[in-house]
């Protein structure tokens, strides 16, 4: 019953700053989708990926993630879910091992569970080199694929990234790419934000555009072609931006 | 005035606007870029007062010959203690020059000549060194110009020189150091360094009062001794005293002596410089640790926060050194009390309560208010109620081991005061912790030493804890030993009202986290 239940659900979701950053959002992602958000800047990404993780109060609407409500259980939602943003959460003063021994406490992760799974995603991402080091002295791509094996240390069903590739050098980008699609064929479910459309274009199974904090069209990239009559997903993007 | 695009002049113009902005606080949350009016007007008001001190003190002095030794001695001592704090803050200066400056990058790129940055960067390094004494020292020559005494305009030449000679030493000092340390470590001791020679002047400030009588007049002998020597005026030692007072030879020997370094110092260092800042580009790369850790998962989420927390603090050298230098600015307290035998217990009392009142304040700030990613606590589904009673905890734990050993060397000597010992250290630091814990607000680690800034509220109620806890820790050490005077008593009751309201304060003040 419990994988009938959309990995995410959004329902009227309201936040204001002065303006209305998010305005009566409406989302669904089902479980085992790969999901891209596109939008210009300021329309509503961050924020809304910020409500989904708890970060920020709804002033209106609901959350669900994996069918629990974010307001009635915050802790049991945030326990399926993991968020990358764009500036990593790190700490400069631990190194790799150490800040995944802090994410896997956080989230409860048995030491059977975690260990073998923090050694698998440094060596995936190439950073098991790097393991005594400390992350202050890390590059912007290493900085990101520590922070991408810290969200993925308690193999969460709902993966939320924002801007994952920015700043990353195309290896670099290969392999989160690859991690990325490897969640999904495992079943788990990635929604991200990017402004690199080829990267929504390639990898997701459906897009969402969203503007002024509105979505203004959702859909596979077949289905968007032909609702606005062909071309690339950037072509398509341009269009519906320009549209009143 | 236009300055040609390139030159030194107009690089160095950038240079004071920027050191002028700096002023304004670089962390100025409302984005101004000048120092607010409530500053500028404290700092007209202090330049009055400073004038009309100067306008009173010149006149004092007017009839007073100026190789006076006494005058000649005065003026050295203010010189010396002046140029350990100069030297202290140039070094500081040139690290923010060669590490911590944002534009380098851009200007060494530019087909600007690295000589002239280097020499920009160290005019304004002079300029900031100076500018205080400047401020300070200079209405003594503006008020000696008015009453016709032009000797005191050798402050100017004076202060300038020294200033210049300071910051030659420290960017001599500091460049020294990323040659035999490397880029990262060399922040890290010049500023440990800067902090502690601030520090250590603080304690040579009250060794008159730490020495004993028969020290004082030993040295004072000796001085009178150095002094009354025939011709002692025209010893060299008393140069950079006779040039403040504007005698023509000194002023022109220090300028010269000043000019010199400058320039050698810019001639013979300026690719070195360029060298230290690629330096600290790549110091980045080169922080592999030779242990080998063993990773530790699936500990509880307490430890697995006391532990994260006792790994940042102990492996930031600078927030570390900054935390100790408050127990290094108690010192010349403690050695002050310890001088009278008859109050050595209360002594005790009252200091251990101040010390650990103060460092769990620090440690409780660092540990809870600046959380360097409180997005990623606040998306786990860790109960926050635990994370943030583990980070207290990871802040009151190494204060109370701190003080252990003492406190069971007083136990075992004086059980009584070893108990009272006891209590007032562990109220003290639940109350600090406490204070933290309720009303601390977010910051950042890099400003720990700004973090008053940021809450006024937890600052006072820090303050009004360390006080209660140390009257509790005199007076009660004190009935340890003897009953106490009525006026004692009441003294203990208003400190024992104030250690429980301070927390029910601070409960009743907290701010609730998301």
């Amino acid at each position: 019953m419990d994988d009938l239940l959309p990995a995410l659900r959004l329902a009227g979701l309201h936040k204001q700053f002065g303006r209305p950053a998010v305005d009566g959002l409406d989302l669904t992602v089902q479980r085992g989708e790969f999901y891209a958000l596109l939008g210009p800047n300021g329309a509503g990404k961050t924020t809304t990926l910020r409500l989904v993780t708890g970060l920020l109060a709804p002033d209106a609407g609901s959350i669900e993630v994996l069918g629990i409500d974010m307001a009635a259980a915050p802790a049991a939602a945030k326990a399926k879910l993991a968020y990358l943003p764009d500036e990593p959460m790190l700490y400069g003063k631990l190194k790799p091992f150490e800040y995944l021994e802090f994410v896997a406490g956080l989230w409860g992760v048995t030491a059977k569970e975690a260990a073998p799974r923090a050694r698998e995603l440094l060596d995936w991402l190439d950073l098991s080199q790097h393991a005594h080091e400390l992350t202050e002295g890390f590059s912007r791509g290493m900085k990101q694929k520590l922070a991408l094996a810290g969200a993925l240390i308690h193999d969460p069903e709902l993966l939320i990234l924002d801007e994952p590739l920015t700043g990353l050098d195309a290896a670099a980008a290969r392999q989160v790419k690859d991690l990325l699609l490897a969640h999904v064929a495992k079943g788990g479910t990635v929604i991200l934000t990017t402004h690199i459309l080829e990267v929504a274009e390639r990898l997701a199974h459906r897009i969402g555009i969203i503007r002024q904090g509105r979505l203004i069209a959702e859909g596979t990239l077949a289905e968007l072609r032909q609702r606005t009559q062909g071309g690339s997903l950037e072509d398509m993007f341009l269009h519906l931006m320009a549209a009143p | 005035m236009m300055l040609a695009p390139g030159g030194v002049g107009w690089l160095l113009r950038h240079e004071l606007r920027l050191g002028w902005f700096n002023m304004a606080g670089a962390k100025n949350a409302g984005g101004r870029r000048r120092p607010g009016n409530a500053a500028l007007a404290l700092a007209a008001l202090g330049c009055i007062v400073m004038h009309v001190l100067g306008w009173f003190t010149v006149r004092q002095l007017a009839g007073v010959p100026g190789d006076d030794p006494r005058i000649l001695l005065a003026i050295s001592a203010v010189l010396i203690a002046a140029t350990a704090f100069m030297l202290s803050s140039a070094i500081k200066a040139c690290v923010l020059v060669l590490f911590e400056r944002s534009d380098l990058d851009l200007l060494l790129s530019s087909p600007l000549p690295s000589r002239s940055i280097f020499t920009v960067r160290l005019l304004g390094v002079c300029a900031s060194t100076a500018a205080l004494y400047l401020f300070f020292l200079t209405p003594f020559a503006h008020a000696g110009l008015l009453q016709g005494q032009w000797r005191w305009l050798g402050i100017y030449p004076g202060v300038i020189a020294v200033a210049v000679l300071c910051s030659c030493i420290a960017m001599l000092l500091t460049l020294g150091l990323v040659r035999m340390l490397g880029a990262r470590r060399t922040r890290v001791v010049a500023q440990i360094v800067g902090a502690l020679a601030g520090a250590l002047l603080v304690i040579a400030s009250q060794l008159h009062a730490l020495t004993s009588r028969q020290t004082q007049a030993r040295i004072r002998d000796a001085v009178l001794e150095l002094v009354q020597v025939d011709g002692a005026e025209r010893n060299l030692l008393w140069l950079p005293a006779r040039a403040m007072l504007g005698e023509p030879w000194p002023v022109l020997l220090l300028t010269a002596l000043a000019g010199a370094m400058f320039l050698l110092t810019t001639w013979h260092t300026h690719r070195f410089f360029a060298r230290g800042l690629q330096l600290a580009a790549s110091s980045a790369v080169s922080t592999a640790s030779s242990t080998v850790a063993q990773p530790r998962f699936g500990r509880s989420l307490f430890r697995t926060v006391v532990i994260k927390e006792w790994r940042l603090i102990v492996r930031d050298p600078q927030l570390l050194s900054q935390v100790l230098l408050q127990v290094l600015f108690l010192l010349p307290l403690f050695f002050l009390i310890f001088k009278r035998a008859d109050v050595q217990v209360q002594a005790i009392g009252a200091g251990l309560a101040l010390l650990c009142s103060s460092l769990t304040g620090a440690l409780a700030w660092v540990a809870l208010s600046a959380e360097d990613a409180p997005d990623l606590l606040l998306v786990s589904p860790a109960s926050q109620r635990t994370v943030r009673r583990a980070k207290l905890a990871a802040a009151m734990m190494p204060v109370l081991g701190l003080v252990a050993v003492p406190l069971l060397w007083l136990i075992v000597r004086m059980p009584a005061a070893g108990l009272v010992g006891c209590f007032v250290v562990s109220g003290a630091v639940s109350g600090a912790g406490l204070v933290v814990f309720w009303c601390g607000r977010p910051g950042v680690r890099s400003n720990f030493k700004g973090r008053g800034k940021g809450g006024f509220v937890m600052n006072v109620l820090e303050l009004f804890n360390s006080l209660a806890w140390g009257a509790l820790g005199w007076f009660l050490s004190a009935a340890a030993l003897a009953p106490l005077a009525r006026m004692d008593v009441v003294a203990v009751a208003c400190a024992a009202f104030l250690a429980i309201a301070v927390p029910g304060v601070a409960w009743m003040l907290r701010s609730r986290p998301l």
